[in-house]
């Protein structure tokens, strides 16, 4: 005698679906509850993380931490503009898109009032952040009053449309374009023409300077270069680390994960191991039996596993599906979620289930099938054949 | 009450799985509990910080755009303001902790008292930020976050201007959900001097009114003064002014709210097994009782009572220990975030903690009723024929 | 003779299980004096516990009257038989009689709580109970730590405390030895003749017609026959 068929364990849960289906229920509500959230904090990490090509530098203030709070002057943009090592069009113009961050006022659809992050550049800024695409409408013109909107801001902010007035701040702007950058942070801002911005900030020109790498280049040596420079007080960073360093500011997201899903997984376990002492104790004589015609404790406990497992697993699946429905919902009726940013704009993250969050939630729902099945299938096993059977 | 014996030995029956549900309802409401703080952070920043009669003052087209420090003087010589303060944002990081930040500003410190005395900051400590240049009043919040005392001296370097000052911390604003950092305007002053540049603007201007009657008076007044100035203005109530700010959260809130909300039914999912299966178990003995005359009416409560003794117990337990539980992760994590605001303040009202109790009493209730309803009203002949 | 505590008249109870109609009982009348001990006897499947169930408005006749101490059973909502049921009638089954969580002192105060006795009086009352069963010295014990024969007899305790007209018995003596067998059947013979109560036992043990008054023989739902017990013989 060997083990247990897999349709024994499967027959089983089948037998006994109603009383299972509430178990199925805690694990589903468990999955689903875990997984919105877990959810949603990828989406954010995506936004922040995904932000920024790996071959661009950011340069800023020493000591500014985002480029909404940073100075630089046109004498150091001049500077830097002309480093060895810098990437060129093939005209011969440097890829280096000098910007100007402000964080006006902007209104929602909804009404409410928040910053925005409008970022005065040249054109040649297409050319360096190359994740950007203009893809309704054009790229503003000069100097025009003209300004394009990330994907994120067109669904959020009042007037965000293609050929419409938008009042942001001090005055009107005419929408011509949305670009979208794959879901990554710019997509909650607005750009518009470097002069026009300088002028409405009436302070130093620039906030920052970003450039694009040539290939080959010695990146450190750059960016030594261009910390070392007595005369500007500046910082180069890889544009993938800024935004990186941003991204670690969610650290109180994940903490804030763990601590709903550690409670709630073991109380689901909990559940779960209710259910299986239950049908271990019902059981009883079948067990016996079973144990007396010589299935070894080994398979008797290997096939109460593998029914609590094959319930956690049904239970995932109503889980997983339940989380899609949960999210599509949540993306109808909020749109976009937003977060505050270290520029004090928001960051508008688009709620979207990953295929690697439901695999996290497959490894949650098992975790939970198993711990809530192993004791009852260890008390399983271990019956003594003789007092199971007397109980016939 | 005379059935309460009853209702507890049936509880003890099994001891392991009432011990089991008793757990998770406990860990949910707890969990619940916790969750909960988050929203009622805001409310509570609202209701306990903001007052009906300070007002904001900012440029209209945003807090980026500064205003020039001689509207300050304008806005006092206006009827019915009895103080105004002009605040400059400073961006402070504080690098000792791994550069975190925190609301920091440096304001005009011989008019605080007059500006916020709903903050109840000590007259004392008042007296010596007037007195020391260097001196700072912190928020409790950020206080407790990084174990700072008074007397202190700590160190901040700003984002936006280049410069980094140590400060001597000289007195506190008593709140715990506080986070702000206060400081003398003339101290920042002297610093940019060094610089070759002079401070001659201001970031916001909090303006105290005489009476919440007078409010919107002023505030047109104060508008309809700066319209057509370079920098025209927008005035508010505090209550608006941190409305807004903090109006972009509600989306987590959302999200938040409808955690919880699985959280609860995943709870009740757990209560209604266990009280089907306990109920299920003891057909045979819910028959005898039926048999020598326990009504129908009397075993549905005694059924739905054993429900929610231990719902009410576990639940109740669970609520309580939220103090323990957002104290360890104030430890970890408190204070204040960028992505969450005050949100993440996590701290417990008894009003969290009754609402943790009645979601316990509820699953409770709601767990017991369809297995205590079918027992009760299960034809007592055909379960003893089955039986017997 | 004076008028019958029981009266079944032209008693019928049909019943669906699946797809079948199960004739319980057949146009059954019978009629107990009080004070008797009777015994309902018969194969399984006779109807005589449905019999039982009907006396004690356990259940409901699907056609025909149940008299029992004046009262017509047929009149009373499914909440009244449950009280009248609490007054009048003592139930003892074959097994799974008593509350395993509880005491047997506990066990025997069960119908007492459904009285408006003080907690000290209802504790009276099934000392009292218990000590006329020979049992007081198990009154803090769970019936798992008590014999078969001991779990009846704190049954019969139970039955009697709140002192109804009438006991019920279904297979008392069907789970145990000879010897507590007797011992139960001659604690409900005493409970007849001293104490004047009405015992009906349903029983399949042949032991019994020494014990009870008359003997009713039921099969497939009719009442066969009459006759009267040997207890005299016992007397």
């Amino acid at each position: 005698m060997s083990g247990l068929p897999l349709s024994y364990a499967v027959r089983n849960v089948r037998a006994r679906l109603r009383r299972t289906a509430l178990t199925i229920g805690v694990i589903a509500l468990a999955v689903i509850a875990t997984s919105v959230f877990l959810a949603l904090i990828t989406s954010l990490k995506r936004t922040l993380v995904a932000s920024g090509s790996p071959d661009n530098l950011i340069v800023l203030r020493k000591g500014s931490d985002n480029d909404g709070s940073s100075m630089l002057s046109y004498e150091a943009y001049q500077v830097l503009r002309y480093l060895d090592g810098i990437a060129a069009q093939p005209d011969g113009t440097p890829l280096v898109s000098a910007e100007k961050v402000m964080q006006p006022f902007a209104r929602t659809r909804a009404g409410g009032r928040e910053n925005i992050l409008l970022r005065g550049v040249d054109p040649i800024a297409l050319a360096v952040h190359d994740e950007v695409h203009i893809v309704e409408g054009r790229m503003f013109r000069p100097s025009a009053g003209e300004i394009v909107v990330g994907r994120g801001v067109a669904g959020r902010y009042a007037d965000a449309d293609v050929g419409a007035d938008m009042f942001i701040g001090k005055r009107t702007w005419h929408v011509v374009g949305i670009f979208e950058s794959g879901g990554t942070s710019f997509e909650s801002e607005i750009w518009g023409d470097l002069r026009d911005i300088a002028r409405d900030a009436n302070t130093f020109p620039y906030s920052g300077v970003r450039m694009k790498l040539a290939p080959g280049t010695d990146r450190q040596a750059l960016i030594d270069r261009i910390d070392r420079d007595p005369r500007y007080a500046l910082q180069a960073t890889p544009e993938v680390d800024y935004y990186a360093e941003q991204a670690k500011s969610a650290g109180t997201l994940y903490i804030l994960l763990v601590i709903l899903a550690i409670p709630v997984g073991v109380a689901a376990g909990f559940g779960a191991a209710n259910t299986m002492f239950a049908a271990v104790q019902s059981r009883t004589v079948e067990i016996g039996t079973l144990r007396a015609l010589g299935f070894s404790r080994g398979t008797i406990l290997r096939s109460f596993v593998l029914e609590s497992l094959v319930i956690a697993l049904v239970g995932f699946a109503a889980g997983a599906i339940g989380t899609l429905f949960v999210a599509f919902l949540l993306r109808l009726a909020l749109g976009g979620i937003a977060f505050g940013a270290q520029t004090f704009t928001i960051n508008v993250v688009t709620l979207r289930v990953s295929p690697r969050d439901l695999l996290a939630a497959l490894g949650f729902a098992t975790a939970i099938g198993l711990v809530g099945g192993l004791l009852p299938a260890w008390r399983a096993a271990h019956l003594r054949p003789v007092e199971a059977l007397r109980k016939a | 009450m005379r059935f309460l014996p009853l209702i507890l030995r049936n509880l003890g029956r099994n001891k392991l799985r009432t011990g089991l549900t008793g757990a998770a309802i406990g860990l949910a409401v707890l969990l619940v509990c916790f969750f909960l703080t988050m929203p009622a952070g805001i409310d509570v920043f609202l209701s306990q910080i903001a007052s009906n009669v300070r007002i904001s003052v900012h440029h209209k087209g945003g807090l980026v755009y500064q205003m020039p420090f001689a509207y300050v003087n304008k806005i006092r010589a206006v009827p019915g303001v009895v103080a105004a303060d002009g605040v400059v944002w400073f961006g402070g990081a504080y690098e000792e902790a791994g550069h975190v930040t925190f609301p920091s500003f440096a304001v005009e410190p011989e008019h605080v008292g007059a500006v916020w005395p709903d903050y109840h900051i000590d007259p004392a400590a008042l007296e010596r930020f007037r007195r020391f240049r260097d001196g700072a009043i912190v928020g409790r919040q950020t206080m407790e976050k990084y174990g700072w005392k008074i007397g202190q001296e700590v160190s901040l370097h700003s984002t936006i201007w280049p410069v980094t000052l140590t400060f001597r911390i000289v007195g506190e604003i008593p709140n715990a959900r506080s986070p702000l950092f206060w400081f003398q305007r003339e101290y920042l002053a002297q610093a940019i001097h060094e610089h070759g540049w002079v401070l001659s603007i201001v970031g916001i201007v909090w303006v105290r009114i005489a009476d919440p009657a007078l409010v919107d008076g002023v505030m047109n007044r104060l508008d309809a003064m700066f319209r057509n100035s370079p920098a025209e203005t927008a005035a508010e109530t505090e209550k608006s002014f941190f409305a807004s700010y903090f109006g972009s959260l509600q989306g987590f809130v959302a999200i938040i709210l409808v955690v919880t909300g699985l959280v609860a039914l995943c709870v009740l999912c757990i209560a209604a097994n266990t009280a089907s299966m306990a109920v299920r178990e003891r057909a045979r003995e819910i028959a005898v009782l039926r048999a020598i005359g326990f009504g129908r009416r009397l075993i549905f409560g005694t059924l739905v009572a054993e429900s929610m003794v231990l719902a009410t117990v576990a639940g109740g337990t669970g609520a309580l220990l939220t103090y323990a539980f957002t104290a360890a992760v104030k430890l970890a994590a408190g204070g204040w975030s960028t992505q969450l605001g005050p949100l993440s303040g996590f701290l417990v009202s008894p009003a969290i903690v009754g609402q943790g109790l009645l979601l316990a009493v509820v699953v409770g209730l709601v767990s017991g009723l369809a297995p205590a309803y079918g027992a009760a009203h299960r034809p007592v002949a055909s379960v003893l024929r089955e039986v017997f | 003779m004076a008028e019958p505590l029981i009266t079944l008249r032209d008693v019928s109870r049909s019943y669906e299980r699946g797809h079948d109609v199960v004739h319980a009982l057949a146009d059954v009348s019978l009629t107990i004096a009080s004070g008797a001990f009777v015994a309902l006897m018969g194969p399984s499947g006779s109807g005589k516990s449905t019999v039982l169930n009907l006396l004690s408005g356990i259940d409901r006749p699907s056609a025909g009257d149940v008299w029992v101490a004046g009262q017509r059973l047929n009149d009373l909502s499914e909440d009244a038989l449950a009280a009248w049921r609490a007054r009048h009638i003592g139930l003892i089954f074959q097994f799974y009689n008593l509350i395993p969580v509880l005491s047997a002192l506990e066990n025997v105060e069960l119908p007492l709580l459904l009285t408006p006795f003080s907690r000290a009086e209802r504790l009276r009352r099934a000392e009292t109970a218990l000590r006329v069963v020979g049992l007081a010295s198990r009154a803090r014990h769970v019936p798992s730590e008590i014999s078969g024969g001991e779990q009846q007899r704190v049954a019969v305790a139970r039955a009697i405390v709140a002192d109804p007209d009438v006991i019920i018995a279904d297979e008392p003596t069907g789970d145990l030895d000879a010897r507590s067998a007797d011992d139960v059947l001659g604690m409900l013979r005493d409970l007849s003749r001293e104490f004047r109560k009405t015992v009906v036992m349903v029983t399949h043990d042949s032991r019994a017609t020494h014990w009870v008054d008359v003997v009713y023989h039921l099969e497939k739902g009719l009442l066969l026959g009459v006759q009267p017990g040997d207890a005299e013989r016992r007397a």
